[in-house]
């Protein structure tokens, strides 16, 4: 409709003179024993390309129901993290946080409702199923994706409101014989909101929640995959949280857009209940499972199809080697005349661009 | 039987000279003709029309009078101490009256002059018509008693004998004035004496008839339609219309110039026509619904065959879902709502369908690039059954296959309407008819959802008139909407859901004229069936768990009195009341919350179970209808009003226009019905020697009750609706400024309006707060609206019409920051509605060419050419933000991105 009637979509630059900035609190502690975050950071300004603005200096104090109270240390601009021998979450204990903020900065003092570490239940299992993303057709061999299920059970029924958030780690194996680092693995954090409501079922039971979906437009699933989930039980009112956010933010582009809304957090300013404080200060039990997938998938895309831009023969002397060109491959030996393959790209010849060498401690290769 | 016309017909063509009319010779045998068959005889062989009630000449025996050769002598003969008279009219047409004669004069009324000398009528004189004609109605001798008489009768559309509601029947002298009614009845109190009443309407010829009026008495009026108007009328009655109406903000559509107006696409469009009048507002285009005052879209009751329809448009806004060939009357009630309406809080806009043909078979059909209409009428039975249908439908999935574009061959739109309805005049005193309507819509863009919408109604009435000063209507109506919406993009959660309002009405009304009042009075029942949702899977693959929201039901039902009094002639008086009555019935399960909290499932306290037909809330109230007109000289008046209305049915949307996933939902144990109270002043006056009528006016308006809802809630499947319900009142103001040239060749209007219309949480708790309690502006919050159009009739075949829009741009959130929580960038929002899109502005223009006109027999073709948005202009629909590539990047969507051509071909047959 939108085409036959000439309509269009065009960028468009809003002017606002909206200079406000907020504080950002992004917290979650859980009841394991570990190191638990607190991040302090302020808004950005739209458009602003810079992707965080810490909030260094402030008190931050994590207390409890039982009258106990934590002061955290920042360990890095803006991070504030709990003693692994004095903290750790228990389930059942109502814990609120309290920033007090650096006299010289635009805050002031602030404060979260009082939460609840409810227990999870643990994640009963992860699998995956292939999906068919195309057909083969005469011209073209077929594709195939992965989608990831999820279930879990809370048997005693205390857990309705879900979250997931996952970790994804990949190895990636370069395919040039003479690579400067061939072999790495590459980590990555979800960025889409899973969660999931029960509290309509008969019974809390989860089954093949879909978690993750890889398309054959990523090199994820050519060597050995890896996910983590980690499982958090919420309350109705960070459930409610969590689902807005997502629907604001994943939700828009067409003729009937949700009216987009400004969301309430947890936390609140003492002095000026007026402010605005965004971010949420989670509490829950966490439960995780990991999953390895390695088998194979057709039609995957290669990110190094393209690496190749030169072939340089006769030893001849390579400007810029390993600044702005680096080898690939090269003739076997003897063959004459002898060549080396060379790119632009450093990508293509160090995996360690996108990931790490070091092997990470729960990788275990098949067999 | 032959039936003749039913009613006593005066037609008196006053033009200034008359042409001299051809001698009737009675050349045939009449012998052992009864009068019937002598009139049959007779307009067989003259192009003449014989006016009469059967029952006036049953006893008439033309075989009385022989070898008579002359139609005078012959009926002078025949009437003789019968108490019938007759008057033979320029045209040749013999009119004949019981109890009272007809008289022509040479002259006018003199100067001064308001009683008439006295005449004797005992026997007819040869009818010379030269002059004005004059009617005597009552007896002559009851001239010198005291008081106010009252003339009163039918108006009919002379071709097609159709009643014709809202004719202007006016009395220039006294400035004296009333309107027909939806049954074309007019009743207007006069003193005795002699007075000139014009008959006028839009699109139809202007009738005068200067009467002698002894006593009460009827006269009929049948009038004329002109397709397109000439001549420009000098005196026009109709100008006087927004004078005589008591209520404030009461709009016609006038179907003439309607029809002329540019188009989108090639079709008239009701819904846009209506949003070119001042105080009305859309959102935005390709938007289904429209804002009237300051109300949200689900406050208009829109009645089709007195009946509601829930969906208004097809392509969610892109038309209007009812065809223009099948309406005879549009009229917007955007304040002074009459008693006899209900259930809605901000406007009534009430669809008066045609009725058939009674004399012919005729018809119309016309084609555009999107779509294809034809409308067939005629009589059954002639002047009895009647019948009229229309059918409207789309190919734009052949269009959409012809363009070559991926994204556009995946879409699929179609829509078709169809409208039927057949009359019975069982006699002259009861009528009855059955009429239907139905829409349906289905289209999916370049997805794999498919929604699907269906309107259906059927509307049975039956107006029985207890004598000429009385009447009743009696209709019972059901009105069916649904939709579905379903999606395969992944087999596993395949899905089908389903949303029905289903309402079934039973109304009783009854007008009585009585002096200088007219009183309505009558009953309501209406009973609802909602079905909020069902969600089931589409196929055998899915996981999908059906699911289905629970039923409610509800009985509305509502007693209305109303009286319009003419206090003097210079004011006049209509109250009202109507007391409307909302109960929920079970089987209901419903949530009590604990009061000091939030509404959330951790403050559930209770659970009510409600057994079937078990009442579970009652909402009653007064509802006062109050509006005085008061006559502040010749040409110009001042209105007040102020009237309350109460609505029991809402739209459940958090989308700033109507989408496709909104329901309805009946107030219930939570949920209190809106009141809506507006108070109006308006000020009416006629300038430019009556050519050009200016109003302003002045309103007011509060709702309470109005629904809103938590940032980012979720309606679709929500069992538990009330917990994210944000209880909202809306106050709206406004003024609205309108000059209007409304006749001739030459027509315009230009309207300014300034209106406001703002919303304010009244809740308690922080997450039931927007904008921290504070006032801030409604979704169609557009200040300032003006809007120009302009009809140029060069002649007959060519006409030209341009139409102008500028409003202010409509409210919208903005994102002000962004920041990341677990690698997730996240935008905040400013305060709702902080800021506007940028300002809304159209030019259209369309040229009409009709075909020979020299007789509607023969098909009449026409074409309209037509440009929608010729400036091109890329006219901001919404302005959307999206998380791309770890940045935030807003675009702005524009609907029609540059102009429009179309060009529709019609013909009426």
């Amino acid at each position: 409709m939108l085409l036959l009637t000439g309509g269009c979509i065009t960028q468009f630059v809003p002017e606002t003179e909206e200079t406000q900035i907020s504080l950002v609190v992004e917290g979650l502690i859980t009841d394991q024993h570990e190191v638990n975050t607190i991040k302090l950071s302020r808004s950005l300004p739209l458009g602003s390309r810079i992707t965080a603005k810490p909030v260094s200096g402030c008190e931050v104090i994590l207390s409890d129901d039982q009258g106990n109270s934590w002061k955290l240390r920042e360990h890095g601009a803006g991070i504030y993290i709990t003693d692994t021998a004095e903290f750790r979450g228990i389930v059942g204990r109502k814990y609120k946080l309290t920033v007090h903020a650096n006299s010289d900065l635009n805050f002031y003092s602030y404060e979260s409702l009082p939460m609840e570490m409810k227990p999870v239940p643990p994640i009963d299992s992860i699998y995956y199923e292939k999906v068919t993303i195309r057909e083969r057709t005469l011209y073209r061999g077929p594709a195939e994706g992965c989608q990831i299920y999820l279930d879990a059970r809370d048997p005693e029924g205390k857990c309705d409101y879900f979250r997931w958030d996952y970790t994804e780690t990949w190895k990636i194996q370069l395919p040039f014989v003479m690579p400067l680092n061939k072999i790495c693995w590459v980590t990555e954090n979800s960025t889409a909101i899973n969660i999931k409501n029960t509290s309509l079922l008969a019974s809390t039971r989860i089954v093949k929640y879909p978690i993750r979906l890889i398309t054959n437009q990523t090199d994820r699933l050519t060597n050995r995959y890896s996910l983590l989930v980690t499982q958090y039980s919420l309350d109705e009112e960070e459930f409610k949280y969590w689902d807005k956010l997502r629907s604001i933010t994943e939700d828009v582009g067409s003729l009937y857009d949700i009216i987009p809304a400004s969301i309430n957090s947890n936390i609140h300013c003492i002095e000026d209940p007026g402010e605005k404080v965004l971010g949420y200060f989670s509490v829950s039990a966490k439960s995780m499972k990991r999953i390895f997938i390695e088998q194979f998938f057709a039609g995957l895309v290669n990110p190094y199809v393209s690496c190749v831009t030169d072939t340089v023969y006769n030893n001849d002397p390579i400007p810029n080697l390993n600044t702005s060109k680096w080898i690939l491959d090269a003739s076997p030996f003897r063959v004459i005349p002898s060549w080396v393959t060379v790119t632009d790209y450093k990508g293509c010849a160090d995996c360690t661009v996108r990931g790490t060498k070091i092997k990470p401690d729960f990788w275990v290769e098949d067999k | 039987m032959k039936l003749k016309i039913q009613i006593a017909l005066l037609t008196l063509f006053l033009s200034g000279t008359l042409l001299a009319q051809e001698e009737i010779k009675i050349s045939w045998d009449y012998k052992n003709q009864t009068f019937n068959e002598f009139v049959a005889s007779a307009e067989s062989l003259y192009n003449i029309k014989f006016y009469y009630r059967d029952e006036w000449v049953r006893d008439l025996r033309p075989g009385d009078f022989p070898g008579i050769t002359s139609l005078n002598q012959f009926l002078d003969l025949l009437f003789r101490n019968k108490s019938l008279y007759y008057l033979i009219d320029n045209s040749g047409d013999v009119i004949i009256t019981s109890n009272f004669a007809i008289r022509v004069e040479d002259a006018g009324i003199k100067s001064g002059q308001t009683y008439l000398a006295p005449t004797e009528y005992a026997t007819q004189e040869k009818q010379v018509l030269t002059g004005n004609a004059f009617v005597d109605i009552g007896n002559p001798a009851d001239r010198n008693k005291p008081g106010n008489v009252t003339i009163s009768g039918y108006i009919t559309n002379r071709d097609s004998k159709e009643p014709v509601s809202g004719v202007t029947v006016f009395e220039q002298k006294l400035s004296a004035g009333t309107i027909s009614n939806e049954y074309g009845f007019y009743s207007l109190p006069l003193p005795r004496g002699a007075h000139l009443i014009q008959f006028s309407f839009i699109g139809m010829k202007e009738n005068q008839v200067s009467v002698n009026l002894y006593g009460s008495g009827e006269m009929n009026m049948e009038m004329t339609s002109t397709l397109i108007p000439l001549k420009e009328t000098v005196v026009s009655a109709q100008k006087n219309v927004i004078f005589q109406r008591y209520e404030v903000g009461v709009e016609k559509v006038n179907l003439t110039s309607f029809r002329l107006m540019p188009t989108s696409m090639g079709e008239s469009d009701i819904i846009k026509n209506v949003l070119l009048m001042p105080g009305v507002q859309s959102v935005g285009e390709g938007s289904a619904g429209f804002n009237v005052r300051g109300g949200s879209s689900d406050q208009n009751l829109i009645l089709m065959y007195g009946a509601p329809v829930y969906n208004t448009s097809h392509f969610f806004g892109f038309f209007s879902a009812v065809n223009s060939d099948i309406m005879r009357d549009v009229t917007l009630y955007k304040g002074g709502i009459p008693a006899r309406y209900g259930g809605r809080i901000s406007s009534v806009l009430d669809i008066t369908g045609k009725e058939g043909n009674r004399k012919e078979f005729a018809g119309n059909a016309g084609i555009s690039p999107i779509t294809t209409h034809l409308m067939v009428t005629g009589p059954i039975k002639k002047d009895t059954i009647t019948y009229i249908v229309t059918g409207r439908t789309t190919y734009s999935n052949w269009v959409l296959k012809m363009i070559n574009n991926a994204a556009l061959k995946k879409s699929r739109a179609s829509f078709y309407d169809l409208n039927a309805s057949i009359t019975y005049d069982v006699n002259k005193n009861n009528k009855i008819d059955l009429a239907a309507y139905m829409s349906h819509d289905a289209f999916r863009f370049n997805s794999d959802t498919v929604y699907s919408y269906d309107n259906n109604l059927i509307a049975l009435r039956w107006r029985h008139f207890f004598n000429s000063r009385f009447f009743a209507q009696f209709s019972l109506n059901n009105s069916n909407y649904r939709y579905d919406i379903s999606s395969e993009s992944t087999p596993s959660e395949a899905f089908i859901l389903s949303h029905r309002i289903n309402s079934t009405g039973l109304k009783a009304d009854f007008n009585l004229y009585q002096g200088r009042n007219e009183i309505n009075y009558g009953a309501e029942l209406t009973r609802y069936s909602v079905l909020p949702g069902n969600y089931r899977p589409a196929s055998d693959s899915s996981f999908v768990i059906a699911r289905t929201l629970q039923e409610e039901r509800a009985l509305e039902s509502a007693l209305y009195f109303e009286d319009k009094f003419t206090v003097t002639d210079y004011l006049s008086i209509n109250g009202g009341i109507r007391f409307s009555t909302f109960m929920g019935f079970g089987p209901a399960e419903f949530m009590v919350y604990d009061p000091n909290y939030p509404k959330s499932s951790s403050t559930v306290t209770d659970t009510l179970n409600f057994r079937a037909n078990q009442i579970y809330r009652t909402y009653m109230g007064p509802e006062y209808r109050v509006s005085l007109n008061f006559r502040t000289s010749q040409n110009s008046s001042l209105k007040l009003n102020y009237n309350r209305t109460r609505q029991y049915l809402h739209l459940l949307s958090n989308t700033t226009s109507i989408s496709p996933t909104d329901t309805w939902q009946l107030s219930d144990y939570h949920l209190k019905p809106q009141i809506g109270d507006q108070f109006a002043i308006g000020y009416y006056r006629m300038l430019s020697r009556n050519n050009i009528q200016a109003s302003a006016e002045i309103y007011y308006k509060e709702i309470k009750n109005m629904v809103d809802f938590k940032g980012g809630a979720n309606l679709v499947m929500n069992d538990n609706v009330e917990r994210d319900l944000v209880d909202v009142k809306g106050r709206a103001y406004g003024i609205e400024l309108l000059l209007k040239k409304d006749e001739g060749r030459v027509r315009w209007s230009l309207a300014y309006t300034y209106s406001r219309s703002m919303l304010k949480t009244t809740g308690r708790f922080s997450d039931e707060v927007i904008n921290n309690g504070k006032w801030f502006p409604a979704n169609y919050d557009r200040p300032h609206d003006f809007v120009g159009t302009f009809n140029f009739l060069f002649s007959r075949r060519y006409s030209f019409s341009a139409n102008y829009t500028y409003t202010t741009g409509r409210p919208i959130t903005y994102p002000v920051s962004t920041y990341n929580l677990d690698d997730m960038l996240i935008v905040y929002y400013s305060d709702r509605n902080k800021y506007r899109i940028p300002d809304y502005m159209r030019l259209d223009l369309s040229i009409k060419v009709g075909g020979n006109l020299r007789s509607h027999k023969i098909a009449n073709p026409y074409w309209v050419f037509s440009i929608y948005n010729v400036l091109g202009r890329q006219n901001v629909y919404s302005v959307y933000f999206k998380n791309e590539n770890k940045g935030i990047n807003g675009y702005k969507l524009s609907v029609f991105g540059k102009a429009i051509p179309s060009l529709s071909f019609n013909f009426d047959f």
